[in-house]
């Protein structure tokens, strides 16, 4: 039950993090390989996500919006969405066939 | 919880910093075609207007946008010295704002080094080389040397910022190894042709010009942005001003082939401003709408509106290029005046499209 429950909250969060666009890609963070892990520690849900350069602009925004899509799931009560760098992001973490720029785009977070 | 070092308060502050930059580098050149011609006295000096343009405008936004990736306190003082250097530009001390501007890009060059560091790849070399660009030209105006022979290296900065991070993006289109030495190796020669350009001026131009033909053709042929421009609203638009921005460095080459690097007059001018307006405005129009959130958290919502200075930008400045080239001081001057119209009203649009978005997003939360 605890692992179902796990399962269904991982799989909650994924589709949640789905939502949040790289303006620069126009994909969503998980299909482009950001989402490295993630698990629980200590009653905290601990999202480990990298960017695609140490140097990318877009690294305090995506934080922002991880941090706003986690605190949007019920179901999590403490969490912290942590940026790693390793192993360093490439272009073969990209999920296959994906389409870039897709129609509709991202819109406005209102 | 809540992640960042610095807050977003102290970015906007400097962004506000680089907009000050930007409207009193504006009104400088104002002032270089006449207006205020006979004010006895006049706000902001003509001879700053290179020196806000690049410095106070570009050095310090591109400073804040490398520094909010970083996320480390000391890389803040690249834009903090950049905005420094402008007020006391502004209010008279030039030589303890020239000083600042040799700090700020040393500081500049530092952070675009460290990022080399931390990820060793020719993205990364051609932007360290933009801020050590920045740093030659400010070392440059320091010595006292005269402008049109470091306008160059000024120029090269926000050129070689942007080429490195087209670079880094287009990863995504996968472009062969051989085309990303190609592309490396166009860049090392240009900037080589640079070093030239003070032994040979013209020789150095001349190859200079062959060299940014060849890194427009590349960007043009590699950019995601022939893909993207079938897309819509920001995307589309984004597009459509990274390939005019190619189109402009290519008139620019073949103007420097046709021309040379004249040292004054209009067609120096209208040179420097193919390159400035065409393709450095050009570029920052493109990435608005990535900027603007990566430095205040909040997205720009799209409207056909951005258009409108998009297309005055652009046919403003060939009315000031055409009264340049065959010296048309009037169509010249409406070119200019255009162009400082154009950039407002983007920049007004933004603004407005921020606020709106802000007032909308109150009252939903008060229902």
């Amino acid at each position: 039950m605890d692992m179902d429950m796990s399962r269904l909250k991982s799989a909650s969060i994924v589709q949640k993090l789905r939502e949040v666009i790289d303006p620069e890609l126009g994909v969503n963070i998980v299909d482009l390989g950001l989402i490295y892990s993630i698990y629980s520690e200590r009653d905290m849900i601990v999202v480990e996500y990298t960017v695609t350069t140490p140097g990318c602009p877009m690294r305090r925004f995506l934080q922002q919006q991880v941090e706003e899509a986690l605190e949007s799931l019920n179901q999590i009560e403490t969490f912290e969405a942590r940026v790693v760098w390793e192993p360093e992001w490439n272009v073969d973490m990209i999920k296959p066939d994906v389409e870039f720029f897709a129609h509709p785009p991202p819109k406005a977070q209102l | 919880m809540k992640a960042g070092k610095v807050s977003n308060k102290v970015l906007v502050s400097l962004l506000f910093f680089a907009a000050v930059g930007l409207i009193t580098g504006l009104f400088s050149g104002l002032v270089r075609l006449g207006f205020l011609i006979d004010s006895p006295t006049q706000p902001v000096t003509p001879m700053a207007h290179g020196p806000l343009m690049i410095n106070g405008f570009l050095g310090t936004l591109i400073g804040l946008e490398r520094a909010a990736a970083l996320e480390k306190k000391w890389s803040y003082s690249g834009p903090v010295f950049m905005a420094a250097s402008t007020v006391l530009l502004l209010v008279g001390p030039v030589i303890a704002g020239q000083w600042l501007l040799l700090v700020g890009s040393t500081a500049l060059t530092l952070v675009m080094s460290y990022l080399y560091y931390l990820q060793p790849k020719i993205y990364h070399l051609i932007m360290a080389f933009g801020a050590t660009s920045l740093l030659i030209g400010n070392g440059l105006y320091l010595a006292g040397y005269p402008i049109y022979s470091l306008v160059a290296w000024w120029a090269a900065f926000p050129m070689l910022t942007i080429f490195g991070e087209r670079l880094e993006l287009n990863r995504i289109m996968r472009p062969p190894i051989w085309a990303q030495q190609l592309f490396g190796g166009l860049i090392l020669a240009w900037i080589g042709s640079l070093v030239v350009t003070h032994i040979d001026r013209s020789l150095g131009w001349w190859i200079a010009s062959i060299l940014l033909i060849g890194v427009a053709g590349w960007l043009i042929k590699y950019d995601v942005a022939r893909r993207t421009i079938k897309s819509v609203e920001w995307t589309r638009y984004s597009a459509i001003c990274l390939l005019t921005g190619y189109g402009w460095l290519i008139l620019c080459g073949l103007f420097g082939l046709w021309y040379g690097f004249p040292t004054a007059g209009p067609l120096y001018d209208g040179l420097l401003h193919m390159m400035f307006v065409g393709f450095v405005f050009s570029m920052i129009f493109a990435h608005a709408s990535v900027i603007i959130p990566s430095l205040s958290g909040k997205l720009v919502p799209w409207n056909s509106y951005f258009y409108l200075p998009l297309i005055l930008l652009h046919g403003f400045l060939l009315a000031r290029i055409i009264g340049d080239i065959v010296w048309w001081p009037m169509v010249r001057k409406i070119g200019s005046y255009g162009n400082v119209l154009a950039i407002l009203l983007f920049l007004g649009g933004i603004l407005f499209q921020l606020i709106r978005a802000s007032l909308e997003k109150k009252q939903l939360t008060a229902h």
